[in-house]
């Protein structure tokens, strides 16, 4: 997934950054609200995590100011915002959820995961796809009764094409959500990415279309 | 005679008497100057008399002839015409001292012996001597003093009885002037009654006299300071908490990623205990802090809304930590409103759930219940807590089983903030209705006007099953 991280606390900020991409998201981090604004015009992203305090101006506002101009983007508060009626203030300017500062990297990477999977349409965090049975929440896929072990990237490419069956993904689309803005990008990685995909898990899991990209098979 | 306690009260009675009081003053005053007038006009009217009689008196007293030896003790009293009172009254006499003419009704030893000629007076009477036939006849009118007396008095009484018709409707007067111009007073002090005690929005003055009316901005000047301060205490404690909490998440992230990403066990190791560090000094300065906004801050809002999504949103959070079936959560199905601020309520949770959950046995449940009525309930199964450990429980830095992690501070400041709210938290083990466990309870404040429901008189019976599921 294509995340956005508006926080303007360089160790805190560096720390989430770090476990989105090892999660095997791309993470964009912009430390003011007038840069995510640029952002958010030009990038379609998948998830905001919006820190509430910023040197110019103050999350719930801004979320909803978002909000009114009709951008849907999920986006999870980040707040250290002690206070129980801001938090009520946030979901209600529209947050999807919220984490209160400190919170544990691996909490963080759970909610960016529920929040998402409430996005496609289907909370449960299991999928059966073919002879696949995928966890979301666990981030593991059984092949027949047997663990798959998949990489970050390998992974947040197989979940980018679950999220969407039918839907075709382009090459450049697909580098988008395992990329962030500015990143070195070979231009053979997501051929790399798919065919070992499909050697995990089976050839018919990814579509190709020939020109245009690819697909979730039939599993 | 007590002074009256009421502004209204006072300002009539002082205007009223000094109303009076000068009434009184001019009319003694005029009556003084007339009396004066009086007298020199009675005076003037005597000596005319005196002057006018003495010529008749002499003619009658020499067409008599010489005084006749034998009746010289028989003065000649003129004819009366007809019975009459007599203002005026007079005797003629000889230098000897013999009368030889009066009036008809005059007893001539009342007048004084001769003593030259002139107006002078008596202890009854006003006398004017006038002699003619160089000095061998002397009249004496007299007027009775008595009667200037009487038509003075008469005069006062004239200038003194409208005050006895007009002192009444004077004061009436004066009452519905007051009334009318301390209305705005009123309405005043009736819109400072009508608010609640925790109110700190200005008064509005409206159409208070100006000479009130500094004092209503005084008043809405020193509420608008003390709601600021209130404020300012508040954002203290908020932006305090967010510059602590910021620096710590960054560390405790780091710490976490370091965990993650290094493949030394050692350095993991380390990683560990440096989190676990973070952690517990991120607890104690947020239970400080805590402590500082139960102690400090304002802990009601100006007005009263329903803490059931409160309740709610903190059950869950903690649920988050606990695993979601740790935490049983009951709600009555109508609003229970409150002015209590939401973030004290947060605290006073957050802390008893903690309690609860750190202290409790780990296999059973954790019971939260909110009552129609504003009773907040926390209920943990475990060992009963010996009487002597409970009292001591919510004072500072105790814990009833020191291996048990915790700051030792949560009951503490649940307790200071159930003191600032008129409240109590009250700690019972064994729960009520059964042989084990700890219940933390204390009464919200509610809005009276929130509805009551008796349905939620079973607490413990709810207790009595959760110890034995």
């Amino acid at each position: 997934m294509r995340i956005l991280l508006i926080e303007d606390d360089t160790v805190l900020g560096a720390a989430v950054r770090d476990q989105i991409t090892a999660d095997g998201h791309s993470a964009d981090w912009v430390h003011r609200l007038d840069a995510a604004s640029e952002h958010l015009r030009t990038i379609p992203y998948d998830l905001v995590l919006l820190d509430l305090m910023l040197p110019d101006g103050r999350g719930i506002p801004y979320l909803r100011a978002l909000r009114g101009r009709g951008n849907a983007t999920p986006v999870i508060i980040l707040t250290a915002l002690d206070q129980v009626s801001d938090r009520i203030e946030g979901l209600n300017a529209g947050a999807d959820d919220y984490l209160i500062k400190p919170f544990d990297l691996a909490e963080l990477t759970a909610r960016i995961g529920s929040v998402a999977r409430r996005y496609a349409g289907n909370p449960n965090p299991l999928i059966q796809h073919g002879d696949l049975e995928i966890d979301l929440a666990a981030r593991s896929v059984h092949r027949a009764g047997r663990l798959v072990p998949l990489t970050a990237r390998e992974w947040a490419l197989f979940e980018a094409l679950l999220g969407h069956p039918g839907q075709l993904f382009s090459k450049a689309q697909l580098e988008d959500k395992l990329y962030a803005f500015g990143a070195e990008v070979e231009s053979n990685t997501i051929e790399v990415h798919v065919s070992r995909l499909r050697k995990k898990l089976g050839t018919s899991v990814i579509e190709t279309e020939r020109g245009l990209g690819y697909r979730l098979g039939r599993g | 005679m007590r002074a009256p306690a009421s502004l209204r009260g006072r300002l009539a009675l002082w205007l009223g008497l000094a109303l009076v009081a000068l009434w009184l003053a001019t009319a003694l005053l005029t009556a003084g100057l007339m009396r004066r007038e009086l007298d020199a006009l009675f005076d003037s009217a005597l000596q005319e008399s005196a002057e006018r009689l003495l010529p008749l008196a002499v003619n009658d007293v020499l067409g008599r002839g010489p005084a006749d030896e034998n009746d010289e003790d028989d003065p000649r009293i003129l004819g009366v015409i007809a019975p009459h009172d007599e203002f005026l009254t007079y005797v003629l006499r000889d230098p000897a001292g013999r009368v030889l003419l009066q009036s008809h009704a005059v007893d001539p030893a009342g007048f004084p012996p001769w003593d030259g000629p002139g107006i002078r007076s008596t202890a009854t009477l006003r006398l004017y001597n006038i002699a003619a036939l160089r000095d061998t006849v002397r009249l004496t009118v007299a007027e009775p003093l008595a009667h200037r007396a009487r038509i003075a008095r008469e005069a006062l009484w004239m200038l003194l009885l409208p005050l006895l018709v007009v002192a009444p409707l004077a004061f009436a007067a004066i009452w519905l002037a007051l009334r009318a111009g301390l209305a705005p007073l009123q309405r005043w002090r009736e819109r400072l009654a009508a608010r609640g005690a925790r109110d700190l929005s200005p008064v509005s003055a409206g159409d208070l006299p100006s000479e009130l009316a500094p004092i209503a901005a005084t008043l809405d000047d020193v509420l608008c300071r003390l709601s600021a301060a209130f404020e300012a205490e508040r954002s203290f404690a908020a932006n305090a908490a967010h510059e602590l909490r910021t620096p710590l998440a960054g560390a405790i992230a780091q710490a976490q990623r370091l965990q993650a990403e290094t493949a030394d066990p050692a350095a993991r190791m380390r990683a560990t205990a440096m989190e676990a560090a973070l952690k517990r000094l991120l607890r104690v300065s947020e239970r400080l802090m805590q402590l500082a906004r139960a102690e400090g801050a304002r802990l009601r809002r100006d007005s009263a809304a329903d803490l059931c999504p409160v309740v709610r949103i903190l059950v869950e959070e903690q649920g988050r930590d606990a695993g979601d079936e740790r935490i049983r959560l009951r709600l009555p199905e109508a609003a229970v409103l409150s002015d209590l601020d939401p973030d004290a309520l947060a605290i006073i949770l957050r802390n008893l759930i903690d309690n609860a959950l750190r202290h409790g046995d780990p296999a059973k449940p954790v019971d939260v219940t909110l009552t129609a009525e504003g009773i907040l309930r926390v209920s943990n199964d475990g060992l009963p807590i010996p009487p002597e450990t409970l009292a001591r429980l919510a004072t500072r830095f105790t814990r009833a089983d020191s291996r048990a992690e915790g700051s030792g501070l949560g009951l503490a400041i649940v307790a200071t903030i159930a003191e600032r709210i008129g409240s109590r938290l009250q700690l019972t083990s064994p729960r009520p209705g059964a042989t084990s466990g700890l219940t933390a309870e204390m009464m919200l404040p509610c809005a009276s006007d929130c509805e009551v429901e008796k349905r939620d008189n079973r607490p413990s019976h709810h207790s009595a099953s959760s110890s034995a599921s």
